[in-house]
């Protein structure tokens, strides 16, 4: 998982250890967005209006 | 071929100039690399407008034994950088880069380094102009130019957004981000009350500093980092930044509205006269001086592509909300303080050009421009002349006289000192360099224009 160490600039080991420390609470707050997206688009649907424009971050979760 | 002196950090190829054109090379080292990105990810982000397009062009592989390819990519007329910016061109930087990255973790890329110097204003709009800067993304990995990216981008804009937007200056001290602990220090405690700020700028930098010590740090912790995760800090980046606005009061906006409408009669006689002056020239580029909200430079993006300079950061971020508005595609508006021009830094100094070791503009506009610089600065009219004459062979000047009610103003809390300052004195510093072509008076007023050729 380190071969980013190998890149020609240096990333600083501090900027890497906080996107750690950090992930879970981001990745959270992602999901609960996905899941408002979804709600919001299934609503959207039944009344026949155009869907949330998020559909770059939604097809990440379809991968 | 000589690389280009900003080219010599990566690996993967270099940029050179050959004739007018820009090249780049693409090494081996990177071919896997280029070879994924080419098929899908290139197409996507080239018409979005977010990526700058290239062709292939063919070149002596004998000769270039470690070259896998060579492109060209579409010439950019003139390089700016991150201190020439306005507030809502380096937003619009930032989210471009952002935008990016997010479309590159959807094709399994990831940017490798996400420097400011990558972007650029390109027919009207921010475009992303190393192409060898996509990698391929490891699930798991964290973001390795996270930390370039919040010095490059977030620290600026929160610094701008909170104080002043002149702190954007300080991208010509640090050419590689404002350090973090600095912006931390800078930025008021408010900030931390805003969760992208907080985890971005403050709690970032807390941990720059206990992790300074890094292999040991780095065997320890191991950083891992879900894909979701990850789309979760380019969400919480973006958001943070989205939600920046520069501080301004109505009176500063309104200024130039009001200025214009006061005296929309003199401006109307005077763009008569420039079009008229100009109308025969075949300028390729064109520089407005002092150009204000651009109204005069509207005019010369009609025939050639303009850069609209301007020392007030107010008028440059106006001219450019201007011009997203409309959809002008031939003029960029750009910070300049003629008496301290962006200066060449970096490695060597001279990483990153001085404004005058750029491309050099066949017209200059200087319009409402010479007392500033006279009266208010000091310049002799000598020193004037020779610096014109060094940047350009044809020039739209205007000379706004002593009796004119503006230069009265800057002479009413000083010392005239400036017995040379006169229609004549003028005239003659610049017939040393330049033939007057044309002379007009414009209608209602005491300034004249002049049309000069060297």
């Amino acid at each position: 998982m380190l071969n980013f160490i190998l890149l020609y600039l240096d990333p600083g080991t501090g900027s890497l250890i906080v996107q750690a420390l950090i992930a879970g609470f981001l990745a959270i707050v992602f999901y609960f967005k996905m899941a408002k997206n979804a709600v919001t688009d299934w609503f959207a649907g039944l009344l026949g209006r155009k869907k949330s424009e998020d559909e770059l971050t939604k097809d990440e979760t379809a991968q | 071929m000589k690389p280009l002196n900003s080219s010599f950090r990566d690996p993967s190829g270099y940029v050179f100039r050959q004739g007018d054109d820009i090249l780049r090379t693409v090494n081996h080292s990177y071919q896997t690399d280029y070879d994924s990105l080419m098929p899908k990810l290139y197409p996507a982000l080239t018409e979005a407008g977010l990526l700058i397009p290239h062709i292939e062009i063919p070149f002596d592989e004998v000769a270039n034994p470690d070259q896998y390819k060579l492109i060209q990519p579409e010439l950019i007329p003139f390089i700016s950088y991150p201190y020439e910016w306005s507030f809502s061109q380096y937003k619009d930087a930032a989210l471009t880069t952002l935008a990016i990255q997010r479309k590159a973790l959807q094709q399994g890329m990831t940017l490798k380094d996400a420097s400011a110097y990558n972007i650029q204003f390109h027919k009207g709009k921010a475009v992303f102009i190393d192409t060898l800067s996509f990698t391929k993304y490891i699930e798991g990995s964290p973001w390795v130019a996270y930390g370039q990216f919040c010095r490059h981008f977030l620290a600026p804009l929160a610094l701008m957004s909170y104080h002043d937007p002149r702190m954007s200056a300080m991208m010509r001290d640090y050419i590689d981000g404002i350090p973090l602990d600095l912006a931390s220090r800078l930025l008021p405690f408010k900030s931390r009350f805003r969760v992208p700020l907080l985890l971005h700028i403050h709690v970032h930098a807390g941990s720059q500093k206990r992790h300074a010590d890094s292999e040991k740090s780095l065997a320890k912790t191991k950083p891992k980092i879900s894909r979701a995760a990850m789309m979760g800090l380019i969400d919480s980046l973006e958001n943070g930044i989205k939600k920046l606005r520069l501080k301004t009061n109505k009176t500063e906006w309104g200024r130039y509205y009001e200025e214009t409408i006061l005296s929309s009669d003199y401006l109307q006689k005077k763009q008569k006269l420039v079009s008229d002056f100009i109308k025969n020239t075949d300028a390729k580029l064109v520089w407005d001086l002092g150009a204000n909200d651009g109204t005069f430079s509207r005019l010369t993006a009609k025939k050639a592509y303009t850069i609209a300079f301007d020392i007030d950061h107010l008028a440059v971020e106006y001219n450019y909300l201007a011009i997203k508005e409309k959809g002008e595609k031939n003029m960029l508006p750009l910070l300049l303080d003629l008496t301290n021009p962006s200066p060449s830094i970096g490695w060597n100094n001279e990483e990153r050009d001085s404004v005058f070791q750029r491309t050099h503009p066949d017209l200059v506009l200087a319009l409402a421009l010479v007392h500033h610089l006279a009266i208010s600065n000091n310049i002799p009219l000598t020193k004037l002349a020779a610096f014109f004459a060094q940047l350009t062979s044809e020039l739209v000047i205007e000379f706004v006289p002593k009796s004119d009610p503006r230069v009265r103003t800057l002479l009413a809390t000083r010392e005239d000192i400036f017995p040379d300052y006169t229609q004549a004195g003028f005239e003659a510093a610049f017939s040393d360099y330049f033939t007057i072509q044309r002379h007009e008076q414009v209608e209602g007023t005491e300034r004249i224009l002049y049309l000069m050729k060297t």
